[in-house]
Order: structure tokens, then sequence, then C-alpha cells
């Protein structure tokens, strides 16, 4: 059999079909909510990062450490750590684990991200909102934050596709992803190959990252119209 | 300072106020009163701390010591927002904000700290847009503005808190020639109005034109002071003198 018979063997058994989805949906569940977690906790290690109070210092200290620690270890003994030491706790739900380790790995990163952005607005504009009588939390919420956010967006967005794909590890502790069901599918007895789950599988993945990046590019886009010169 | 009696038409006052930034002393221990509708210029060579002085005025400097009063309260850390509110300000860069329109820039502040209602506020603000001539800018963000278009609005903001005071950071600087006419004028309109108010600049004209006093500052310190004719035909410090002898 070519590659054309197995892709319309794989499509017309829904079997095949049922896997497929059955992992897609658990990677775009663990993306998701890694995603949105990780960009909380980033936003506030950064927020403590470029806060000026004395108090935080032994915040700050932690939350190098911490970025530190994240972004010089592999993702991968990150997520095992997480299986097999932290959460080896019986009946404890697989999917929650590996949110929570692709969350503290991408909040690390996006946490670097986010302070860059708010680094890159100009301190006349946070001076501009002082002089008036404004209050830092009225600043950052109406000056600094939709500066920063417009700048990092693109950034942003990166991070995102990042952990999408980088899911796909958690087939090496067992789950049952849409990598795992390539993979799956393409050691039944019925397809016997790789190519063609993986091949399908690749193109999951592919069109998932495409419709990202051209959602963001979107929101860019509205989100530069304060710089039009015209 | 105990017992010091204040005048209560002085506006500002400042005690000892000395600034270092780290080792770099910038300004050495300056007294100073500003009184009720006076027009002070602040002049001196770049790097004698005049602009540190004035930011030293509403804590956008933390001064390292000394004191600063408005109206004869001590500006602390619990009051300086409510004192920032009635010090209005006007920079180099403008530092209009960018992520909003010009209307947004001029009605954040007096809505936000609940001076004006939001229909008050924007009734207000066309009112000052249209006295500059820039109404169909109402809607525009700062980054389709020419320079001196955004110093004008950056005037206008902060008339809209309806301050006791108004502080000038070189306003004229960072602008092309052809704008700084405009933006002197606006300057001049508002002083004339009897506002209370201190500028940093280099223009020497100007400075002669609309100061009631002017003050000298070099080395982070005030050298002389006095009225323009007197301090411009006949400065009494060698200092002032080498100093007016390259700018005129």
């Amino acid at each position: 059999m070519g590659f054309f018979e197995k892709l319309v063997e794989l499509f017309s058994t829904p079997e095949y079909i049922d896997s497929l989805l059955h992992g897609f949906l658990l990677t775009i569940e663990i993306s998701f909510f890694a995603v949105l977690i990780g960009f909380i906790l980033g936003l506030i290690i950064a927020l403590i990062e470029t806060g000026k109070h004395k108090w935080l210092l032994p915040l700050k200290f932690i939350c190098r450490v911490y970025v530190t620690i994240i972004r010089g270890t592999p993702m991968a003994l990150q997520l095992f750590i997480m299986f097999f030491v932290i959460f080896a706790i019986r009946d404890f739900p697989q999917i929650v684990t590996a949110i929570l380790a692709f969350a503290f790995n991408s909040a690390a990163y996006t946490s670097e991200i986010i302070r860059g952005g708010i680094l890159s607005v100009d301190a006349g504009q946070t001076e501009a909102g002082l002089a008036l009588g404004l209050s830092n939390f009225t600043i950052f919420r109406k000056i600094v934050a939709p500066q920063a956010f417009k700048n990092i967006i693109p950034s942003l967005g990166n991070e995102i596709i990042t952990v999408i794909k980088e899911t796909a590890i958690v087939s090496m502790v067992g789950m049952y992803d849409l990598n795992m069901a390539a993979k799956d599918i393409g050691s039944g007895q019925n397809m016997a190959s790789y190519v063609v789950p993986m091949f399908v599988a690749a193109l999951f993945y592919l069109a998932v990252v495409y419709l990202i990046s051209f959602a963001i590019k979107r929101v860019e886009k509205r989100m530069r119209r304060s710089d039009a010169r015209a | 300072m105990q017992g010091r009696k204040f005048d209560q038409n002085i506006e500002i006052s400042v005690r000892g106020l000395k600034k270092s930034f780290g080792e770099n002393k910038v300004l050495n221990g300056i007294d100073f009163d500003l009184y009720d509708g006076e027009k002070v210029v602040v002049l001196g060579p770049s790097g004698s701390g005049k602009s540190t002085f004035l930011r030293c005025i509403n804590r956008l400097e933390e001064p390292t010591s000394g004191e600063v009063f408005f109206e004869n309260t001590l500006i602390s850390d619990t009051n300086v927002r409510e004192m920032r509110a009635k010090i209005g300000m006007v920079f180099q860069h403008f530092n209009l904000i960018n992520n909003l329109t010009v209307m947004e820039n001029l009605t954040l502040a007096p809505v936000k700290l609940k001076k004006f209602s939001e229909d008050e506020a924007s009734k207000k603000a066309r009112g000052l847009l249209k006295h500059i001539g820039l109404s169909a800018k109402a809607d525009a963000y700062p980054a389709s503005l020419s320079g001196g278009q955004k110093q004008r609005v950056a005037i206008i903001r902060a008339l809209m808190m309806d301050p006791e005071v108004l502080l000038f950071d070189e306003p004229t600087s960072a602008l092309d020639p052809e704008s700084i006419g405009d933006v002197l004028d606006l300057i001049h309109e508002v002083v004339d109005k009897g506002m209370t108010t201190m500028i940093v600049t280099h223009e020497m004209n100007f400075a002669r034109e609309i100061a009631s006093r002017v003050v000298f500052i070099d080395h982070g310190r005030i050298i002389e002071e006095g009225e323009p004719a007197e301090f411009f035909s006949r400065p009494k410090t060698p200092r002032v003198k080498e100093f007016l002898d390259k700018v005129l």
C-alpha cells in the first residue's frame, strides 16, 4: 500500500480518527491551561522584578533563582520531576501535573518577556502620569501595561507556539496526546506505518500554530493603531 | 526649621534641598520660595541641576535631603499625589501618553482623580483644544502630532487640572525652531493670566520677557537671583557675567 492509500485508510477508520482527535484534544487542553497559568504567574514574577519597593528584595531574589533554574534545565527533566517526584501521588490527575509542569516552565520565559515589555516603555510615560497625580495602579493599568503589551505581542505569540509544540513530550510519561496518538496508530497492526499518522499529526500541529500566528498578527495590527502617523 | 512663619502667599517653599545620584552631587542645598503669582525663570549651564531642582519639587526625583512645602504643607509620601495634582508639569519631551488619544490624554487625570465628571472634563478639553486650534486632533493619537502640537496639548493637559502652580522643564528644547514660537506664545498667554510659574529654559529673550524673577543655578546652588532687568543688565557675580556673555 502506498502513502495515499494509507492516508485514506487513516481517515476512513473511525478508531484512528477517534485516537487522533482524542490526542489532539489533550494537546490543546494542556497547552491552553499551561499558557494561561504561565501568563498569570509570569506576570506576577515580572511585576515583582520590576517593582520599586524595598520589601520586594527577598521576593526578587526568589524569582531570579526560579527563572534561572527553569531556564537552565531541560523541559523533559522538569516534566519527569513533576511526575515522579513532586506529584508522585497515587490517583493524582495526570493532566493537572502536565499542565502545571508546562505552566511553571512557561512562566519563567513569559516573565522575562513581560519584564522586557515593561522596561521598554519610556520613563516619561510614567512620569507624565505621576506628575498628574495618578496612582501607580492607574499608571500601570492605563499607561504602562497597554504599551508594554503591544510591544511584547510577537514574543508572547512565539511563547504560545513553543508551549503547544513542547507539550508533545508528555508522551514520554505515557500521556495520550497528539504525538502519542500518531505513534499509537502507526504501531497498530492494521496501519503498520509511522509515516502517515505522523504526517497527519504534523498537519494538526501546523494548523493550530498557523491559526494562532494569524490571530496574533490581527491583535498586533489592532494594537498598533496608535502608532499611525497619519 | 522650628517656629518658621510662612507667609500666606507662598506657594512653594524649598529648604536645604540636596540631591545626589550615587557619588554625583547634583543639588548642594537649595533654599527657595515661590510666591503666588510669580513667574520664576531658572537659568544655568547644562548639568547645573536646574531640571533636577524642578523635578524634586513634585518628587519625580526623590530628594536626598531637605524639605519641600506646598502651600505651607510638607510634601510627604502620604500627600505627594494630592500635591502633584495641584502642581502642573510640562516636560521637555512632552510625554503625552502614546496609547491614548489627545482627548483621553486631557481627560484621564481629571476624571480619575474625580476633579470633573466625564462630561465636564471633555467639555473643558474641547474648549481648550479649540483655543489652541487643535479641535480636529481630539481623537488623534500623539504619534500623528508635530512636536509643537504635542507640547501645546501637554500644556493644556496640565491646565485641565486647574493647577495652583505650573512647572515647565525646558519646554522648547526638543522643538524645531518653527514650532518654538507657537509654544512660547501659549506659555506667555498662560503666564499672563496670572498662573504661578517656574520655567527652566534656555530661551533668554523669552526669559527676560516673562520672568518676574530670575534664578541662576550653578553646581547645584542658587548663586544669584533678581529681577530680569537687573539680572540681565547688571549681573552681580562673575559667574553670571560669564554665562550671559556666552549666551547673549
